[in-house]
């Protein structure tokens, strides 16, 4: 347990700094849909399954969707005007 | 401010803060051992007090309830924030086209996603249900089985056309369900004013422990929150969506 | 391993500082400060874990069993779908500056002035 803990805290790090790094924001969706499937692990593994569920259901789905669709409103925006 | 300006001080300050963060790492109780005595003293009293087995909803809605009405009351405002900046340019008027952009390829819907959408997206819904029933019991609540409600609602989206996902999902409802969610959370704290108690103090019968109806009020806040967390989360969706739809015309897709 | 997870959350928060401060779009920023939410849940998680505690949910173990700390998990929990919200909310604001500018560029941007904007 103490290693797996160890690994997955730095794996969050990781994940987290790949959000930032990745600087298109098409590509970022990704990233952000990654961080929260890792965040949900992680908040699993210390003993916590009711944030790993807000975690999951708002990291992976809702929030990914909202950037989608604010990019996709930007470009129809600019195709219009 | 000149980016390079903006990223030296950003230096400064992260350079003149890594050693006080070193030294309040160090004195933050090591990682497993905890010092605070508020956790375990809810976990003892837990139980007996309130006969409810998910430690977590108890903190939420009953022990910290008033904390929790707070948030609630935040999510709606952020809610009706974004519907206001979104619907104010764009106005009340809804479409169901979608906008097309020249020159870029519209690839088609596949059926086998129709077919695993149609499978899987009420099925979500009802285990998004169930979470938030089984809020007292199992790991699960009115905001975890919202957010679950409202990503079985996407999938259901992601199935149908537009037009067909909009026949479902009416705004008006939506929104009612929103509100009225909130609102059935902070009326859920004047039932025990009426009878001379404290606000949000829970008076009603508590049931046993480990049943689904056990728990007093907090199965009254808990509907509460689940029904404004799925509306919400739908309500924004929809706004969303809403901004890529051509204006003028409504055909269908 | 006893301070790992204070410095990842220092690390996360400082990393998340740095693409905000150095973002050229506006999305991407918003992105970087939903890493930065992240590091605090990170720290009130570790600060309620106790080694060989249990779920704090009694069902299939009896009341008693020692457990982590309930109410830092509830308070990370209202704060996910809250702050799910509120980036909402500003990603409707950054459509906005769009479709008032052409441009999502933070570094491009000047404030507004008494004569109009620029």
């Amino acid at each position: 347990m103490n290693i797996l803990l160890a690994l997955l805290f730095l794996l969050a790090a990781g994940a987290g700094t790949g959000v930032v790094l990745t600087r298109d924001p098409r590509r970022q969706i990704f990233a952000i849909a990654a961080n929260g499937l890792v965040l949900t692990v992680l908040f699993f593994a210390l003993q916590a399954p009711d944030v790993a569920l807000s975690e999951l259901a708002v990291g992976t789905a809702a929030t990914p969707l909202l950037f989608l669709v604010t990019l996709a409103a930007v470009r129809r925006n600019r195709a219009r005007q | 401010m000149k980016q390079w300006l903006k990223l030296a001080l950003l230096a400064v300050a992260g350079c003149s803060l890594v050693w006080p963060v070193w030294r309040i790492a160090r004195a933050l109780p090591p990682f497993g051992e905890p010092t605070g005595n508020y956790g375990p003293e809810v976990n003892r009293l837990g139980p007996p007090l309130r006969h409810i087995s998910n430690m977590v909803s108890a903190v939420n809605f009953d022990f910290r309830g008033i904390d929790t009405l707070g948030e609630e009351f935040m999510l709606l405002a952020a809610v009706t924030g974004t519907v206001l900046l979104l619907r104010g340019i764009r106005g009340e008027d809804t479409s169901a086209a979608p906008d097309i952009i020249a020159g870029r390829a519209l690839a088609g819907r596949a059926e086998s996603t129709t077919v695993i959408c149609r499978l899987l997206g009420p099925l979500t819904v009802l285990f998004g249900l169930y979470m938030a029933a089984h809020a007292t019991v199992t790991p699960g609540g009115g905001f975890q089985g919202g957010v679950v409600i409202a990503s079985g609602f996407l999938l259901l989206y992601l199935g149908e056309d537009y037009s067909a996902w909009r026949e479902l999902i009416r705004s008006h409802i939506v929104a009612a369900l929103e509100g009225g969610g909130a609102l059935l959370f902070a009326l859920a704290g004047f039932l025990p004013l009426a009878e001379g108690h404290a606000y949000m103090e829970n008076t009603l019968p508590l049931g046993d422990f480990k049943d689904v109806f056990s728990g007093g009020l907090m199965l009254v806040e808990n509907v509460g929150v689940a029904f404004a967390v799925a509306a919400g989360f739908t309500m924004l969706f929809l706004e969303f969506m809403e901004e890529t739809r051509s204006l003028e015309g409504d055909g269908d897709k | 391993m006893s301070v790992l997870p204070w410095l990842v959350a220092a690390w996360l928060f400082g990393a998340g500082i740095y693409g905000i401060v150095s973002s050229r779009n506006f999305v991407h920023l918003i992105g970087c400060l939903s890493v930065c939410q992240s590091s605090t849940y990170l720290l009130l998680l570790g600060i309620g874990y106790r080694w060989g505690g249990v779920v704090p949910v009694f069902y299939d173990h009896p009341p008693g069993t020692k457990a982590v700390d309930p109410v830092v998990q509830a308070l990370v929990l209202t704060d996910i779908v809250v702050g799910a919200t509120v980036t909402a909310l500003l990603l409707a604001m950054a459509v906005q500056v769009d479709r008032k500018y052409r441009e999502l560029d933070p570094q491009k941007l000047r404030p507004m002035r008494h004569e109009g904007h620029q």
